[in-house]
């Protein structure tokens, strides 16, 4: 599955003459996150080399990882007759749920504007598909930005990238405990003179492993069952601790 | 030891949830509440989300009122005709209470109508027992003699249809009211997430003028019925009961309440009604505060479906 993805990136990444893919191998410390019972968040290892270095130009290395779009509803209070009520709201569609973004040097350093934004690299140019607004959406986007840097869900670390020796680097991605279920992307950008050179997309996946998967599962499948299930819970619990405890005194 | 819970899709520390679940059940056996009005905002606190928070404190609520019911029914403080009336009321109320939380949600000020309805409520009655418990106290203090049960006196709702005879609590009354007071209870349930043992231990004592003996272990009777509908109806409707965070409130819950109860035998009912009375009065003037003074930041944040 993973060399499916490999091989397919491998392809788009071919069929843009200015990129040389062979410059660029990335790869990842593990290509799932299991999330267990005992789970409290990890920290992922993307590591990569660059290959036939040249002495020419400055590199500089970006790897993002972003995890799957959603919708978000952003809300802002205002004071009526003396009351915090929300009053204006903004719908941003496909936001990533999860994006880390670890660099060389900071990104203005790196390339020009333009081409930040014209790949999208770095948290100032997230951009939502479309935006349901009926004023300036700007102040939600930038709120939504910094509400999920509080939660550890958005980061961008401009010396995150170690380099082991002049071609091997490596960089820690941490991935916090409330993450999303679902496919992430780790890209690796290769910058030369401010122009990416090569670029390499690698999946990986986290989703809930055994009991937490099943009982997920349950919850969503037959969702009677799950309810009955948690009230006789409950009502098994209540009677036997009364049952016990009676013993007791 | 972290635990992962799984609907809820974060990990929490299980000896604060089992020590919440406690607390909250202690005041449960303590006063005959379900201490819904304090678990919800608790989790919330803690970082839980408020659709998960409100859905699994209702089964929390359900198992540490089985626990405190049975220990009442032992007692015989347990009027069982009185609790199935209320509970039929409040079974339609659940029904109609979960049908306009869609409707307010879709209006888009569910957390001012939440807030606003709490610091009413709780207000209301918490402003009215204080009043009334400090009277009773300093009637007490000065000698005089405690008013008598006042079962005999006529009052407006005896004029009403369908009587019935409720030998545990020494009534001749219509359906009608208890059955009102039940559906009240049941909409505020699936509004609120609570149980509503604060607005229906008052409403036995003041409005129906059932016996103190028996009011705790109906209005516990009445709540385990709500709260057990409102679970169900949760998981179906909006797949947020998380039976791992459930599981540990309710271990501590009901640990929590059997203690509650034994404590609450030592104190006397206008003492637990002063109690009662101030912690609704404190959790209503936090809300209160927190509808009037500037929030630290005034954008939030709500994830849709992805």
């Amino acid at each position: 599955m993973r060399r499916l993805y490999l091989i397919a990136a491998v392809l788009a990444l071919c069929a843009i003459p200015a990129f040389a893919a062979e410059d660029l191998v990335s790869g990842l410390s593990q290509d799932t996150v299991e999330i267990t019972s005992n789970y409290t968040g990890t920290d992922i290892v993307v590591f990569g080399a660059i290959e036939h270095l040249e002495d020419t130009g400055l590199n500089d290395v970006i790897v993002i990882v972003r995890g799957p779009d959603a919708s978000v509803t952003v809300r802002k209070k205002d004071r009526v007759a003396g009351i915090w009520l929300n009053r204006d709201q903004a719908t941003l569609q496909d936001m990533p749920t999860y994006y880390y973004l670890a660099s060389t040097r900071p990104l203005t350093a790196i390339a020009a504007a333009y081409t930040l934004k014209r790949y999208g690299i770095g948290l100032s140019n997230l951009a939502p598909t479309r935006i349901f607004a009926h004023h300036d959406p700007e102040p939600f986007r930038q709120a939504l930005i910094r509400h999920k840097q509080q939660d550890g869900l958005y980061g961008e670390t401009p010396t995150g990238v170690e380099f082991l020796s002049p071609t091997l680097f490596r960089v820690h991605v941490p991935v916090p405990a409330t993450v999303t279920r679902g496919q992430y992307n780790a890209e690796v950008y290769l910058f030369r003179d401010g122009n990416v050179v090569s670029a390499q997309s690698t999946p990986l996946f986290i989703d809930q492993t055994g009991l937490e998967r099943r009982l997920f599962n349950l919850a969503h499948s037959s969702p009677l069952a799950y309810g009955l299930f948690a009230v006789l819970m409950a009502g098994t619990l209540g009677w036997l601790s009364s049952v016990i405890f009676r013993r007791a005194s | 030891m972290e635990i992962y819970l799984p609907i809820a899709e974060m990990s929490v520390h299980w000896l604060i949830i089992l020590g919440m679940g406690a607390a909250i059940g202690f005041l449960s056996g303590l006063f005959g509440v379900g201490g819904g009005f304090l678990l919800t905002p608790l989790l919330i606190f803690y970082g839980v989300p408020a659709s998960v928070a409100v859905a699994t404190t209702a089964s929390h609520i359900t198992a540490s009122s089985i626990s405190g019911a049975i220990t009442q029914w032992r007692k015989r403080a347990l009027d069982l005709k009185m609790g199935a009336v209320m509970a039929a009321g409040g079974l339609v109320g659940t029904v109609f209470g979960v049908w306009l939380f869609g409707v307010m949600r879709r209006q888009g000020q569910m957390d001012l109508v939440v807030s606003a309805s709490y610091v009413i409520l709780l207000g209301t009655v918490g402003g009215l027992m204080l009043r009334e418990s400090l009277a009773a106290l300093r009637a007490y203090q000065s000698g005089a003699a405690p008013p008598a049960h006042r079962g005999g006196q006529h009052l407006w709702m005896h004029g009403l249809p369908i009587k019935m005879r409720f030998r545990e609590s020494r009534l001749y009354i219509s359906v009608i009211p208890p059955l009102i007071i039940g559906f009240v209870v049941g909409v505020l349930s699936a509004i609120m997430g609570i149980g509503g043992g604060f607005v229906i231990v008052p409403a036995m004592i003041y409005l129906l003028r059932m016996p103190t003996s028996v009011v705790m272990g109906t209005s516990l009777f009445q709540i385990i019925v709500v709260t057990a509908a409102t679970t169900i109806l949760q998981a179906t409707t909006n797949y947020a009961v998380d039976i791992v965070l459930a599981f540990f409130l309710i271990v501590g819950g009901v640990i929590g309440a059997q203690i509650g109860v034994r404590a609450g035998e030592r104190l006397r009912g206008e003492q637990l009604r002063l109690l009662l009375a101030l912690l609704v009065l404190a959790v209503a003037v936090r809300l209160f505060f927190g509808l009037i003074i500037e929030p630290a930041d005034l954008f939030s944040i709500a994830t849709l479906s992805p």
